[in-house]
């Protein structure tokens, strides 16, 4: 049977096709934010290998390029490692030293520690499909006990927090996402305001009233309310200030704590009881 | 054996969006594979196929995206099937061609994707920011889609060469 040109009914019809059903995934998305989509877990389940094995490959490619090609200044490059590395002994015993005088102070005045909470390693094994969101996967999910809203964070802070969890791997938002909001305060003066992403490499910190003194270079630190990050991780560092006299507050741009073109690893910090 | 082939190299691209080009491109803009695969199958697809799959990479790009899940379904299934509905119409050989289609069709795509976002869930979207974040988005997939066209071209040359199929135009 000859084949027949679709006509513009068609080609209509499938217009309003996929328009209805967009429609219809959104507004599921959308109602069911709360909870897992199931289509969304089988994709990730299925392209989560894929992912991994790229991620692999990119990295022994990276791994290559650094160790093999680009030796022209390795001989300076250790020398000044040798050096960086018996100024970091001198500096650990100092903080070895620290460390026992904490744990006798520790036991002395039955001190809580706030970081003895579980927690699990994971590997960043993708980013998001479209530029516009700022997304990762981690190759842990459902299965070591990660859940959606857990706080993702690495040594040097705040990364992100779970909006979706597989049984394999799991989605972060993280803390530069223009729909992220982390309600934070400044280490020194501990005036608040809220962390907002926006959609760079660097966020930006509302509502700080605009009598509040900030300089570039203040610290800030997660204020614990809201129940995803716990108090006192480092978010990001002050860059720039901007102070209008009509304004109520100050328009101030931070630095995140953490690079995110260079994340490798984080560390999820699972509920459950804190630990004494 | 072509679908198999179709599934493999669709699921090799999904992982390159989200694992190697944002090595290759560390910065905010990253070109956008799943567009262009949405354009060349609009193109060369038989009959309306080229319609049905681009949507499957929309949503296969959602559920792999942080975004509100539907977003790329729509704007890769519009793309996929104005380029269906006129590709008897235009001349989409070359690189000039191709990269102006394809900057046009990133343009629609981004602009469909923050009129969404923003309309649906409340984002903040920045004027000038947006509208330089989407024309360098839309360069960029211009200057990737030349090179992935001519490869998805031998790949379909090579796939009617030893298994004859009725899913691409024939070349």
């Amino acid at each position: 049977m000859p084949y027949r040109r679709p006509q513009g009914k068609y080609f209509t019809s499938l217009l309003a096709g996929i328009l209805m059903l967009s429609l219809i995934l959104m507004t599921v998305n959308a109602r069911y934010d709360k909870v897992n989509l199931f289509f969304e877990s089988i994709v990730v389940l299925f392209v989560s290998p894929a992912q991994s094995f790229f991620s692999s490959v990119t990295d022994s490619i990276t791994d290559g390029f650094g160790h093999y090609f680009f030796l022209v200044r390795t001989s300076i490059e250790n020398e000044r490692l040798l050096l960086e590395l018996d100024r970091l002994s001198k500096k650990n015993n100092k903080l070895l030293e620290r460390n026992k005088f904490l744990e006798r102070s520790a036991n002395l005045t039955n001190f809580m520690d706030e970081d003895a909470r579980p927690f699990v390693v994971a590997k960043v094994i993708g980013y998001d499909a479209t530029q516009w969101s700022k997304v990762i996967f981690i190759n842990k999910g459902t299965d070591h006990k990660v859940e959606k809203n857990l706080s993702v964070v690495t040594d040097a802070g705040v990364v992100g927090h779970v909006i979706h969890a597989s049984l394999k791997s799991s989605k972060v938002l993280l803390i530069t996402d223009s729909r992220s909001a982390v309600d934070s305060l400044f280490q020194e003066s501990r005036k608040s305001g809220i962390v907002v992403g926006t959609g760079e490499d660097i966020c930006e910190m509302k509502f700080v009233s605009i009598s509040a003194k900030v300089s570039v270079g203040d610290k800030v630190v997660s204020s614990g309310l809201g129940g995803v990050f716990r108090k006192g991780l480092v978010v990001g560092s002050v860059v720039d200030i901007v102070k209008e006299g009509h304004e109520l507050f100050q328009e101030i741009r931070l630095a995140t704590s953490v690079d995110f073109s260079n994340l490798e690893e984080v560390v999820v910090l699972l509920s459950g009881q804190e630990e004494m | 054996m072509t679908h198999l082939v179709l599934i493999i190299t669709l699921v090799f691209l999904l992982s390159m969006q989200t694992t190697f080009l944002r090595v290759i491109f560390p910065g905010n803009v990253v070109p956008d594979l799943i567009l262009i695969v949405a354009i060349y199958s609009g193109i060369h697809l038989k009959r309306t196929r080229g319609i049905w799959l681009a949507a499957l990479m929309g949503f296969l790009q959602d559920c792999l995206s942080g975004g509100l899940l539907g977003v790329n379904f729509l704007s890769k299934g519009l793309v996929g099937l104005f380029f269906c509905a006129i590709k008897e119409k235009i001349f989409v050989q070359g690189i000039i061609p191709i990269g102006f289609f394809v900057f046009a069709a990133s343009l629609v795509d981004g602009i469909i994707y923050f009129a969404l976002m923003t309309s649906l869930m409340g984002g903040q979207a920045k004027g000038n920011h947006l509208l330089f974040s989407i024309i360098i988005f839309g360069i960029f997939n211009a200057v990737i889609a030349p090179f992935l066209f001519y490869m998805f071209d031998k790949g379909r040359q090579f796939l009617h060469r030893k298994f004859p199929n009725h899913v691409f135009e024939t070349i």
